[in-house]
């Protein structure tokens, strides 16, 4: 695994090839943050309550700034692959003695980890300001564990999509509807939880629910029952992903044709 | 045993067809028709240990469709290949660890940064020890005259420079067999000489075997003992070296300038002229009827020369050549 491992950390070494362009793109989050906190606000006031459906204004912000960092932190993997198949330099990516999966893992993983530091910082900060303290440091912890879980299913679905690219080239219109449905059934702009109750359940037999909705509902509302039901809920996605990925990958490499020559 | 035996492989690829204009991709989405390419025919060949195989064809000729099979990428239509004693096809990984590789066109160097961290890189999937490693990394950075590039981000450094530094990360874990796809194209003359030298330093030091496929035939010439060319997926010549330069390279092209207005009927003895301009020409003359030094003599006698470069037919030309041969 030292060479997995040794491929994370020359990816963490890139991502910071230009620092500029990083802070730069991760300073995008202030303003959705801004913007989430204007629509919430008024939302809540219009209810009349300080709750809607067991969550405050607090920690409706919260929950977002865990969902928006998970999604703009997200490794682009499936464009990665779907790219190296399409210029031809899917060639050398084989062509050396290690797992093709687990190198674009440890890269996706690499290139993810300064960006989402930066993303929870700038958007810590600014729903800090605007509605005051994170629920707990217990529910950062947990969530954190969760986010990599959550990246790493990220990883399963877009490596699909991304594979798929041997065969039909531009993958682009599978990962535009593999974004939309993590937008909608991972609760990235609505919290699951105020949804009606026959959307809340369709969205049980997705794993997008995983991806942003599971870790940003346990940051703010840690507890052991909840994170090991995350855990239990990204585990088994993952584990029948992995599979599938593992065995799409056989058969892509067998049709492979490489552009180029 | 060979480093290489290839028997009668085969790779056949489908191509999607489509018409031009609105018509033609509707037409392509609902009834798509398709094409079959046939990149390699019933190749076969075989190459010794530490020999220079030079594989030659012009472009489309199925060169690089042949190395992606011998190292695994791709999975043959037919035929069988035994790459250092392993199917490259069922044993990718394993062969990998003896086998080095570059695609010209395809940079295995990380571009934001220094060919350092890819070395690095390379020496932790290779499963290298760390001390083997810097061994190998101030032998290579010698033969290649990397000092002082190394530590430089690679997207600073010339085409030349990150050749170079290509090449050497193909080498770095010693491998028995090096496959080496285009590794010139784009360089200037300077620029893969400096390859060629250290790949033959290379080689001569390690007993390294080097497949080369290339569409320059000067790449072979300086490189290779042996050569294979192929056009449409299927050998058409294979020979030494010495053989092929003796029968089908003697033809050269030369393009003079003079520092005085030259004539419009410049002749020089021995030379056919092809182009006259007010300074420069272009003649040809064959190196068995006038050898180089009695052509370039002549030449700097007919008045002070500014520039002059001899090149080699190309090799669209050579093959043609070989094809009236074989027919003759």
């Amino acid at each position: 695994m030292k060479k997995y491992w040794f491929v994370f950390q020359i990816q963490l070494l890139n991502s910071l090839a230009y620092p500029g362009e990083l802070i730069g793109r991760a300073l995008t989050i202030v303003p959705f943050m801004w913007i989430f906190y204007q629509l919430w606000r008024v939302t809540f006031a219009s209810s009349g309550g300080a709750e809607i459906n067991g969550l405050t204004l607090s920690m409706t912000m919260w929950y977002f700034a865990m969902t928006e960092t998970i999604e703009i932190s997200r490794p682009r993997v499936g464009n990665t692959i779907a790219e190296a198949v399409k210029d031809g330099s899917i060639a050398y990516l084989l062509s050396k003695p290690y797992n093709f999966l687990l190198y674009q893992y440890a890269s996706a993983m690499g290139e993810t980890i300064f960006r989402a530091l930066l993303n929870a910082v700038f958007s810590g900060l600014v729903v800090w300001l605007l509605v005051g303290a994170p629920p707990s440091a217990l529910g950062l912890a947990w969530a954190s564990l969760a986010m990599l879980g959550a990246w790493t299913l990220h990883f399963c679905i877009a490596a699909l999509i991304g594979l798929a690219a041997f065969a039909v080239e531009d993958v682009s219109a599978f990962l535009w509807v593999y974004q939309k449905a993590a937008f909608v059934l991972g609760g990235l702009l609505i919290p699951l939880d105020f949804y009606p109750a026959w959307l809340q359940t369709l969205a049980r037999f997705f794993p997008f629910a995983a991806l942003s909705y599971a870790p940003a509902r346990l940051f703010i509302q840690p507890g052991l029952t909840a994170f090991l039901n995350v855990l239990a809920q990204q585990s088994g996605w993952i584990a029948a992903l992995s599979l599938a990925l593992a065995l799409t990958y056989r058969a892509a490499t067998r049709s492979l044709t490489i552009n180029g020559g | 045993m060979p480093a290489i035996q290839v028997t009668n492989l085969q790779k056949t690829f489908q191509l999607k067809r489509k018409a031009a204009g609105l018509r033609g991709s509707l037409k392509a989405l609902i009834q798509p028709e398709y094409t079959l390419v046939e990149a390699v025919r019933s190749l076969s060949f075989e190459m010794e240990a530490g020999e220079l195989l030079g594989f030659i064809g012009p472009n489309g000729a199925g060169k690089s469709t042949t190395i992606k099979i011998l190292t695994g990428i791709l999975h043959p239509s037919g035929g069988q290949a035994s790459v250092l004693g392993f199917t490259p096809w069922k044993q990718r990984q394993r062969l990998a660890f003896h086998i080095g590789t570059v695609f010209g066109q395809r940079p295995q160097l990380w571009y934001h940064l220094p060919a350092m961290d890819t070395f690095l890189l390379f020496g932790k999937i290779y499963e290298m020890e760390e001390t083997h490693l810097q061994r190998r990394i101030g032998l290579l950075s010698e033969a290649f005259d990397l000092k002082g590039l190394l530590e430089t981000p690679v997207r600073k450094l010339s085409l030349g420079q990150r050749m170079r530094c290509e090449v050497a990360a193909s080498l770095l874990h010693q491998p028995q067999l090096l496959l080496l796809d285009e590794p010139s194209i784009g360089l200037d003359v300077v620029a893969k000489q400096h390859i060629r030298d250290a790949i033959r330093l290379m080689s001569q030091q390690e007993k390294v075997g080097v497949l080369l496929t290339s569409h320059d035939a000067s790449d072979l010439e300086a490189l290779c003992h042996r050569v294979i060319i192929i056009n449409h997926g299927q050998i058409v010549y294979q020979d030494k070296v010495s053989n092929l330069k003796r029968k089908f390279l003697t033809r050269k092209t030369v393009e003079a300038r003079y520092a005085q207005e030259i004539a419009p009927t410049f002749q020089v003895e021995g030379m056919e002229t092809l182009k006259t301009g007010r300074y420069g020409v272009k003649l040809t003359f064959d190196s068995r009827q006038t050898p180089a030094d009695a052509a370039l003599l002549r030449l700097a006698a007919a008045g002070t020369l500014v520039d002059i470069t001899i090149s080699d037919p190309p090799l669209e030309e050579v093959i043609a050549n070989i094809y009236t041969e074989s027919a003759a």
